[in-house]
């Protein structure tokens, strides 16, 4: 349903070249490059603090980088902002929303700034409302819903115009395991006409090497490998590793892990 | 149970309430890139800033009253009323006018208070409920402290200093207290209020008007400072007649009412006389006396009930009725401008300070309405009247209107990734500033229409002043946009950043403020011609703030 034209030769959902992020002293990425390509869904995976939370602001023109450069279907959220963000559907990592208004409000905010049609947009919401399961929750305040209540209605608005990149930062936090799964098919299904993409962030890495096409490991800002879970596994010549395994060894967390359990494991 | 610990638990929360109040991080504001260091001393500094501002309103109030107890003014409004008289009248007023703006100030901070969930912090720690209590309550009681203390100085310095009489000043100091904790409560219990029939009503046109309503009857604290100052001269008259016709026993039940009784202390304190010479005046002290050791019995109630009541607020849990949404509902389609102005009207509904924001100006133009009634002589003049019911609503509605850029605090780290381009953002606040205005100027026509039925001249006054409305407004958000993209939002309100506020509405109140200037500039030659060199002022403001509009940059994909 977004409308507008797309950048000549640049069909790639999003492209990230050289992006470097800093809070104050703190350098949150560093010179991070990735590409989500159509079709595909890219799992950057990282620790708590790691930067992936950064990379997708970046990306949905939340913050602006310190150098770097992010092109959505070919489009710079600092130089044309309502291009970019008329593409994308983003669940922030916390489902921090208007409390005073109803999910109903919401979404009907969400739905006009987006220009939907209405007849179009309030199925497809109730429709989402009923998979989910909170129908019942849609005229009562948000502040009064559960955390996961509110990444429902997050997940929803995601959804609800069909973007064209899904930015999506830890979207299964508080989730019911039904929802997580209906989700998970959703997300899958979701890239299968080839032409969109879904950058997802995850700690889970059985949802990753499930839900992802490619995945991206980040660590202190900086990306330490990139590919399939078969490349990875390749590269680290362990060819029944699992995602996890990949991680920890990538991150160089493995021993750390090992020494963690021993000091505290007598406690 | 422990003052110390309470005390160090409310340290610790005062410097996360301080951070909330500045940055809303937990309301979903958009972190900063700048260090956290810098973010939380500069949080204190700005919160400690506007402490100062309020205070020095509360400080301006107080040492305005030397003036109005000056002999010069007191011959002008006093009418010849027996001095003690004018005196209590007017420290009544004072009294009144320090109340009202501190219940109005803790309408504004408690929110923040709320939304800060330090409260739910300090619960999970293993420490018992009194201390808990304690900690609340010291840090409820920082949120006024600089406004209180101020008040509670300068306010009866400044009679003291009035009257020449230190023992006048020492008899006010039981009303100042009275008057701060008497606020404090309301606050409170209108917060709570709030929390559990307000703020948790759910979505339908029925609840969004027992909303209304609702916060309606909490603002008309608000609404008795206009209704006072209005009818403070026929008040004085009243008391000027009461007391010309020795009706003791009428002025012996005035001193009874709060705060008059108070109010009359410092005044047979300093041995000034409330009446004619012809009678004596035995019983008022008493009377006097007796009625505020009532009101300071229910002081300390008051101050008991408080001990407790901030830890009881933000332990309140917001109701949630479950109503299943049947089949029928359907969005309703808007333009991207009509979608912030509804939003923003939604979020008013159930978020006290913001609706005071819409309240306010309706709530002036029935004051001015209804001021047409009570108001004796009645004044036929209705070029007068037009020019006072137009001016206040839109001097009110421009500088209350950047306020309600702070709503976009809410949410913000989620609402900056939608498609809303900034003049989209700007027409819709604009839209909502210029509604506020006209449904003022619509109530103020319905009410003079009675009594002075000239609906033609009223509807030219307002259409005349709109363009200028349009015109600051612009001005205002356009400025504040472009702030934001700077430096980030910021929450604004009189607990955090009130400079900024105050600052912004400057222009504000000076482009909605030309036309009035011109009409009273030009009204001694023909009151019609004024009023057209108004309109036409008014649509040069416009004219200017729209070469404003259009430098705001119209990003690719913009509707």
């Amino acid at each position: 349903m977004e409308g507008g034209t797309t950048a000549p030769g640049t069909e790639l959902p999003l492209v990230v070249r050289d992006l470097r992020v800093e809070y104050g002293e703190k350098v949150a990425v560093r010179e991070l490059s990735l590409e989500v390509r159509p079709g595909e869904v890219y799992g950057l995976l990282g620790s708590n603090g790691a930067g992936k939370s950064s990379t997708m602001r970046c990306v949905v023109g939340l913050i602006r980088p310190k150098h770097g450069s992010v092109q959505v279907f070919g489009f710079d959220p600092g130089l044309d902002p309502v291009l970019v963000k008329q593409r994308v559907g983003y669940v922030p990592e916390t489902p921090l929303l208007f409390d005073a208004l109803t999910p109903w409000e919401f979404l009907e905010f969400i739905a006009n700034v987006r220009g939907l049609g209405v007849d179009w947009a309030t199925q497809r919401a109730l429709g989402y409302a009923d998979a989910l399961q909170v129908r019942a929750e849609l005229n009562q305040p948000i502040a009064t819903l559960s955390m996961g209540t509110k990444q429902k209605f997050l997940l929803i608005a995601a959804f609800l115009h069909q973007p064209r990149l899904l930015v999506l930062d830890e979207p299964f936090n508080n989730l019911d395991p039904r929802s997580v799964r209906i989700m998970k098919e959703l997300i899958g299904q979701y890239v299968q006409d080839g032409r969109r993409g879904v950058l997802f962030s995850t700690h889970t890495m059985e949802v990753a090497q499930q839900l992802c096409h490619r995945v991206g490991i980040l660590d202190h800002g900086v990306l330490k490998g990139e590919g399939d879970v078969a490349t990875l596994r390749a590269n680290l010549a362990r060819g029944d590793a699992t995602l996890e395994e990949i991680f920890l060894r990538l991150t160089d967390e493995e021993e750390g892990v090992r020494a963690a359990v021993r000091s505290l494991g007598g406690g | 149970m422990s003052w110390t610990l309470a005390r160090r638990l409310a340290e610790r929360g005062y410097r996360e309430l301080t951070f909330q109040a500045i940055y809303a991080y937990r309301q979903g504001n958009l972190a900063s890139t700048v260090a956290s260091e810098q973010l939380v001393a500069r949080a204190r500094r700005r919160v400690l800033e506007s402490k100062v501002l309020v205070a020095g309103v509360f400080g301006v109030i107080s040492l305005g009253s030397i003036l109005i107890l000056s002999p010069s003014v007191e011959h002008v409004f006093g009418g010849g009323m027996p001095r003690g008289l004018y005196v209590g009248a007017v420290v009544s007023a004072l009294l009144l006018l320090d109340l009202v703006l501190l219940w109005w100030m803790g309408l504004q901070v408690l929110p923040t208070f709320l939304a800060s969930g330090i409260g739910s912090c300090f619960e999970t720690l293993p420490v018992d409920p009194t201390t808990l209590d304690r900690a609340a309550l010291i840090m409820f009681l920082r949120l006024f402290d600089v406004p209180a203390g101020t008040m509670l100085i300068l306010t009866p310095l400044a009679i003291g200093i009035a009257l020449g009489s230190p023992i006048a000043a020492l008899a006010l100091v039981p009303a100042v207290l009275t008057v701060i904790v008497f606020a404090l409560l309301f606050s409170l219990k209108a917060s709570q209020f709030f929390v559990e029939r307000v703020q948790g009503s759910g979505g339908g046109g029925q609840r969004t008007a027992a909303r209304w309503a609702f916060l309606v009857a909490w603002s008309v604290p608000a609404f008795s400072i206009y209704g006072f100052l209005a009818l403070s001269g026929d008040f004085l008259g009243w008391l000027s007649g009461l007391a010309n016709q020795g009706s003791l026993g009428a002025l012996y039940a005035v001193f009874t009412v709060f705060p008059m009784s108070f109010a009359m202390l410092p005044v047979y304190a300093a041995g000034l006389p409330i009446i004619g010479v012809n009678a004596t005046d035995v019983y008022g002290p008493v009377v006097a006396i007796a009625a505020s050791v009532a009101y300071l019995a229910l002081f300390v109630a008051a101050a008991g009930w408080l001990a407790q009541a901030p830890r009881r607020l933000y332990l309140t849990t917001m109701p949630a009725s479950v109503n299943a949404t049947g089949a029928s509902i359907a969005f309703v389609r808007r333009s991207r401008p009509m979608a912030v102005l509804v939003k923003d009207l939604r979020i008013a509904s159930r978020t006290p300070p913001f609706a005071l924001l819409v309240i306010l100006p309706l709530l002036d133009a029935l004051a001015v309405g209804v001021f047409t009634f009570v108001s004796t002589p009645v004044s036929r003049d209705v070029f007068r009247v037009g020019v006072a019911a137009v001016s206040t609503a839109a001097l009110l509605a421009t500088f209350f209107g950047p306020a309600f850029f702070a709503i976009e605090v809410i949410g913000y780290s989620y609402t900056r990734a939608l498609p809303v381009a900034p003049r989209s953002l700007l027409v819709g606040k604009v839209l909502l500033v210029a509604c506020v205005y006209l449904a003022a100027a619509g109530v103020v026509l319905a009410l003079t229409a009675a009594r002075l039925f000239s609906p033609a001249l009223f509807a030219a006054f307002a259409a005349a002043e709109l363009p200028a409305i349009v015109a600051a407004a612009m001005v205002e958000f356009g400025i504040l946009i472009r702030r934001s993209e700077r430096k980030g939002l910021q929450v604004v309100n009189l607990y955090a950043s009130a400079w900024s506020a105050m600052l912004v509405a400057i222009p504000g109140l000076f482009i909605a403020g030309a036309p009035f200037v011109v009409f009273n500039l030009l009204s001694g030659a023909t009151n019609w011609v004024a009023l057209e060199a108004m309109a036409l002022t008014s649509l040069i403001a416009l004219s200017l703030a729209l070469q404003f509009f259009i430098r705001i940059e119209r990003p690719r994909g913009a509707a």
